[in-house]
This record gives structure tokens, sequence and C-alpha cells, in this order.
């Protein structure tokens, strides 16, 4: 009896053990950084504005995620800034189960929302059916790309083969060894093709002859974004083939190959990497030994000028493209001259006004 | 005994003193966790008034709150069942995802069956899938002496990675795709849609959906109750639990019991994860598993292992689940806080077992109350 009694209390033991670490802290202050500085005062709120309420559903995970949740409601609260807003009147709620996607959106519908920003492709499906039964709510889907346009959706997709491109012109310019390299996410993944494409061809753009050594992840969806030590080992295989600048585009994949750029730049030998999305300067502060730029996806305008749309009625259903850009520099501005950063400039208008082609075609 | 007896409080008083324990470790918990909002800058006030009317605030509230309550009833009924018996199956996770990959595998099949005939099968589906995952513990117990949290937490993972598997959408390398994985889905790791025929049919607004799963939880708690107090195997189950050396010397099929049990909690685990794909996932994705089977747990003790029990302690972490978006739509108090309180209130569940434990008191009223409850039970 005694040692039944005791297997018992060892099991409970073990199962408070485990449900308490599985505990995540309790509630950190939530507030996200809200960095832009009023640049603007606010203009006088008009009679309407102060019923216009906008709400952001993320996906699973924080709204401070240094990622595309927190670069969504930072556009949410530009936006929401630039109409001059009063600041109740956008809320979001943070999804703690994928199963709660459609009751979380209805949330903001039952509160008589105007414009609810759904985050990140797994959101698709639910949004498009609120969509459906709510035409007089506007939805701006991030990442969702529209197969079919709802006039009341805008699916917010980025051309990631320019910004891929971007990239590459840099670093061709930066390339000594005229060897370059990008450590990639699978190739089941669209965005990730049209950033390693325009890697490519951006780099040819600029040195036809050089070398570029891109490796794609070989798993699955379930690993190919998360297994940073891949993503270090094929970085430390190209340093050791004698490429100096390193693409990494994978999330925490692509991030372990950033960090491993970033250790032999410590250590003294001339390279740099390019990180990938949002400025992985301020998301990943250990990359910053080598990190020149990155290829970002521009959410937080995008998002902010959509909800400015949709107060003047002006919503664009359908698919809309945010702008792509590389992000500042930092500690490296002076290793790019500035003819090269002019070159940048012109590269960019010439890919917007499609004078340029990316040579992505999916 | 008879001093025992007569000391026994009424009904009524027996009732409130077995509501004391949960109602009072569901008190602290809230407390710690208004002090935790507060010392976070946070009103708890607005925030618990966002959580009251996201789970009970309007009808589309309500529903929301017993949509979330009918997997948890399963679930916990299915650990009390198996504490009945002196099982401890940690296994409901588990047993509730191969529940729901052997519903989601009928019922992406068979176009054109009649719906009330293919809702039944993906239903038995369920229960052979989690029947099997609940016998395996069973039987490695009786054969080998295996202790059975053991082997259900590890085939907790096995049930995840199985699962997981079915839906797979294959590599670059050449990997094929799982069996149930759904082409048009291209890179994401999901089943098709359930047909409509093996869907459970809807009430009231279908916009609230709320299922027919919520009567079958209702039918299943009856029945389990009847099962385990009014039956004879229930009343064995009972005595293998309470003492497995007089139920062998009172010459009672200990093997076939264990055995028994752990396949009733591998069914109800089971129908938990075929209900939720019938009635309101409507599809399988890995991530689809959560937190139920574990919440069972909590559920299970917080309900003091009776099935009516269960039902308001279901009800209860239903209610905290529905309510927490809104709470954050109104408080801006983050959802962990609700996963701090669950896990609050199975520590002051769990805490006076375990201290009654460690102490080994003798627990007067508990245990002799529940002995002559099983000899009345038993008898009639």
């Amino acid at each position: 009896m005694s040692r039944k009694r005791l297997f018992f209390l060892m099991a409970l033991l073990t199962l408070l053990a485990l449900v308490l670490a599985a505990c995540p802290a309790p509630a950190a202050p939530t507030a996200p950084a809200q960095e832009q500085e009023a640049a603007a005062p606010a203009e006088e709120a008009a009679e309407p504005l102060a019923e216009f309420k906008v709400g952001l559903v993320t996906d699973v995970g924080r709204i401070n995620d240094r990622s595309f949740n927190q670069s969504a409601w930072e556009g949410v609260l530009l936006g929401a800034e630039q109409l001059g807003l009063p600041e109740d009147n956008v809320k979001y709620i943070e999804t703690v189960d994928s199963k709660d996607y459609a009751d979380n959106i209805q949330q903001f519908i039952d509160a008589g929302y105007d414009v609810i920003v759904t985050v990140g492709f797994a959101l698709g499906d639910a949004t498009v059916e609120a969509a459906k039964a709510n035409p007089g709510v506007y939805f701006i889907g991030v990442d969702q790309f529209q197969a079919e346009a709802l006039p009341n959706v805008a699916g917010l997709i980025f051309h990631e083969d320019q910004a891929g491109f971007l990239a590459g012109v840099l670093a061709a310019h930066l390339s000594e060894t005229d060897i370059i390299a990008a450590v990639l996410g699978t190739d089941l993944v669209p965005p990730v093709v049209a950033f390693k494409e325009g890697y490519e061809n951006g780099a040819r753009y600029i040195k036809p002859d050089i070398t570029t050594i891109s490796t794609y992840h070989p798993g699955g969806l379930d690993v190919a974004f998360t297994d940073p030590e891949w993503g270090a080992a094929t970085a430390r295989q190209a340093l050791d083939q004698g490429a100096d600048v390193i693409f990494g585009a994978g999330g925490i994949t692509g991030n372990g190959a950033l960090q491993e750029v970033a250790a032999a730049a410590q250590a003294g030998q001339r390279v740099y990497c390019i990180g990938v999305d949002t400025d992985q300067w301020y998301t990943l502060p250990a990359a910053q030994p080598c990190l020149v730029s990155s290829a970002m996806k521009l959410i937080t305008p995008a998002v902010a000028d959509l909800i400015g749309m949709a107060f003047q009625g002006e919503f664009p259903g359908g698919n809309y493209y945010g702008e792509v850009g590389l992000a500042p520099f930092h500690d490296f501005e002076d290793d790019v001259p500035q003819e090269v950063k002019d070159q940048l400039q012109e590269i960019k208008q010439g890919l917007l006004e499609g004078t340029i082609d990316t040579g992505y075609n999916p | 005994m008879a001093n025992a007896i007569d000391r026994r409080p009424g009904r009524l008083g027996r009732f409130l003193r077995s509501l004391l324990l949960p109602v009072a470790a569901i008190l602290i918990a809230l407390a710690i966790g208004a002090v935790a909002m507060w010392a976070f800058g946070d009103d708890p006030l607005v925030a618990y008034r966002g959580l009251w009317s996201g789970a009970f605030g309007d009808a589309r509230a309500l529903a929301r709150t017993v949509r979330k309550m009918v997997p948890l009833i399963f679930t916990g009924l299915s650990v009390a069942v198996a504490f009945k018996a002196g099982l401890f199956n940690i296994g409901a996770a588990g047993q509730f995802l191969m529940g729901t990959v052997a519903a989601t595998a009928v019922g992406i099949s068979f176009p054109g069956m009649p719906a009330p005939l293919h809702v039944s099968l993906a239903l038995l589906a369920g229960v052979v899938g989690g029947l099997v995952w609940g016998l395996i513990p069973g039987l490695l117990k009786v054969y080998t002496g295996a202790h059975e949290v053991i082997v259900t937490i590890m085939l907790n993972y096995v049930a995840a990675l199985l699962a997981g598997w079915t839906v797979y959408a294959g590599g670059t390398e050449g990997q094929s795709p799982g069996p149930l994985w759904d082409p048009t889905a291209r890179a994401v790791s999901e089943s098709p849609d359930i047909l409509e025929s093996a869907r459970l049919p809807l009430f009231f607004d279908p916009a609230y959906r709320l299922h027919a799963g919520v009567l079958l939880a209702l039918a299943v708690v009856v029945f389990i109750w009847w099962l385990i107090y009014r039956t004879t195997i229930g009343f064995e189950i009972r005595t293998v639990g309470l003492n497995l050396k007089a139920a062998r010397y009172a010459g009672m099929r200990v093997a076939w019991t264990v055995v028994f049990t752990m396949g009733i909690a591998g069914i109800l685990a089971g129908l938990a994860g075929a209900i939720e794909t019938l009635g309101v996932n409507w599809k399988f994705a890995p991530e689809f598993g959560g937190q139920v089977g574990f919440d069972g747990i909590t559920v299970a003790l917080l309900g003091q292992t009776h099935p009516f029990g269960i039902v308001l302690a279901a009800f209860l972490f239903g209610a905290l689940d529905a309510g927490a978006a809104r709470m954050q739509f109104e408080s801006g108090v983050a959802q962990d806080i609700i996963q701090v309180i669950q896990a609050l209130v199975l520590a002051f569940v769990a805490a006076p077992t375990l201290i009654r434990l460690l102490f080994r008191m003798e627990a007067e009223e508990f245990e002799v109350t529940t002995i002559s409850q099983t000899w009345g039970g038993g008898s009639g």
C-alpha cells in the first residue's frame, strides 16, 4: 500500500512540476514598444473619427514577437496616429490556440469594429469567412494571398524577390572574393524561393560572374525554419568555401547562419551578413557584428496606409503589395560607399516602376 | 464502522463539504491572479469583468463556453474513471489525438454516405482510436507491471508524432506525404475538410458553432455515473482503486478490471477528439491536440473525480478559456494569466491530497464515507 501511495505521490509531484514549468511567466506588460514619436501633431478628430475602430488578431504568439505580429500592430498604432484616432479605438487579441481564430475575429465584429487586421498566412481562411459574413467590415490580412478578390479584404503581400534583389546588389558590392552565399528555409514556401532568386539575380546584375552558393534546408516545414544548427553549419561551410557575404532567409534557421557569420566577424574575418523580413539589427542583436542590412518587408507602413484607405472609403480589395526595402546599415554606414547607396535607391525605383526585372517568375 | 457512520454528516452536509475544497481552490487562484495583474499595473476588476462577459455575457459567449466545455468533460471523465481504479491516466492527450485522427480518416472518406450513418461511423472510429491507445498501457501494466504513468506519458509522444505524420506535407527530398494530407494545402500539413455528412448537427444559430456533441457529453456523464456507482463492474473498479488486496481477496478479476478501466478511459478521451473534429474543427492539423488532454487531469481533480463534479469543473474551465480573449480585449491583460490561474487551481486541489499522502493522515471522513457509500451502492 505504501509503495502505491509513494508512486501516486511521485506521479502527482511530477505532474505538478510539469504543469507549473509549462506555465509561462505571468503576463508581461503587454503594451508593445511604440517607438514612433508623434511626428505630426494629431489632426483634429473629425466627427466620425471618434467612432472609427481598428482591431488586430495575432497569429499564435505574442504581440511583441519582434516579427510580423509586432510589425502589424505598430502599423495599426501608426495608422491610428496618422488619423488621430483616440487611443481606446485600437485593440488587439493575442491568439493562444489556432482553433480560436474565428472566435477572436468575432470579438471585434461584435464590438462594432470597422477594420480588423489578421496577422499571418494561417488566419487566411478565417479572415475570408468573416469577411463574407460581414461585408460592412474591412479586413487586412497580413501575408494572406487572395485567390479571389473580395471588396472588403486586402491581402497584404510583398515582392520578396525585389527585397532579395536589393540584398543581392548590396552583397555583390561588398564581396571581395566574389563568392556570396544564402542560407534558406525550405523551397516548399514560395516567398523563400522568391528571396533566393531575387538575391542571385541582384548579385549578377552587378557582377555577372559572381559565384553564389544558395542552400535550401532539406527538411519539411516542421523543421526548415527552426533549425539554427543546420543554419550555422551551412554558413560555416560557405565561409570555408570563400564566401564573404551571407544572406540568411529562413526564420530561426537563417538566424543560426547570421550568428555563425557574426562569430567569424568577431574573430577578425572580413565577412558580412544580411538579415530578412524585419530589421534584424533589433530582432537579432547577436548578429550585429556582421549585420550590414536586412531585406525587409515593410509591414508597418503598409498596414497604416491600408487603415487610412479604409477610413477614406477607398479600400483596395484583393491583393495589396506592400513596399520592400533594405534596412538601415547601422554600424556599417561607412562600409557602403555613397555610390552604392545611390545605386540601390535607383534600382529600388526601377524595380517599383518595372524597368528592372528581378527575373523571378513564380 | 458504526462509530464512523454516526459521525457522518447528512446528505446535504456531505455535498456542501465536497464543494468546500474546489471552491476554495478557485477563489484563491483567482485572488492570486488578481494580485499578479495588479502587480503588473493592470486592473484586475476590468479584466475579470471582461472574462465574465466573454464567457457568459451574451448568447454567443455562453455558446463559446459550452463548446469549450465539451472536450473537457470527456477528458475529465477519462482521467476520473482511471482514478477510480487507482490508475493515473496521463495519456488522455494521446488518446484524444488518436480519436481525432481516426475520426478524421473516416470523416474525409465515404462520400455519399447518409449523414446519420457517417457521423456514427466517424464517432465509432474515434472510440476505437482512443480504445487502442488506452488498452496498451492497461495491458502492459497487467502483463509486465509497467507503470501506467510512464507508459501513458510516452504514448502521448508517440500519438503526437503519429498524428503529425498522417497529415505531413512531405519534404523536398522526396519524403512522401502522410495518408490524410490535403494536397491542395500545398506546404501546409493538414487534412482536407471532413465531408458535410460527417459533421455533427449544429443548434440554434450556426454562427454559434454549438454542436450535438453537447448532448452526447451529458448523456455520457450520466452513463459513467451509472457505470461507476450502480453496476457490479463499477463496484469492482472502485474496490480495486481503494484496496487492491481486498479486491483480490474478494475474488475480483483485478487484471481484467485494470484493462477494462483503461479501455473506458481511452474511449472517453478518444470520443473527445472525435467530437472536436466532427463538431468544431472539421479537419485535423497537428497543433489541434492542444491542452484538453492535460486540462482533463485538473478538471477531474477539481470535480473530485465525480461525474457531476466534472461537469461543473469543465464548465468553469470552459468559461475561463472562452472569456480569455474578451478579457484581453477589455483590459489588455495577456491571456497567459488564465493558464496561471488554471495551474494554481490544480496546485490547490492537488495539494490536500498531497499533504494527506505525505503525512499518512487517515482522513477519516473522506475514506470512511467513501467506503460506506461503496457498500451501499454495491448492494443497491
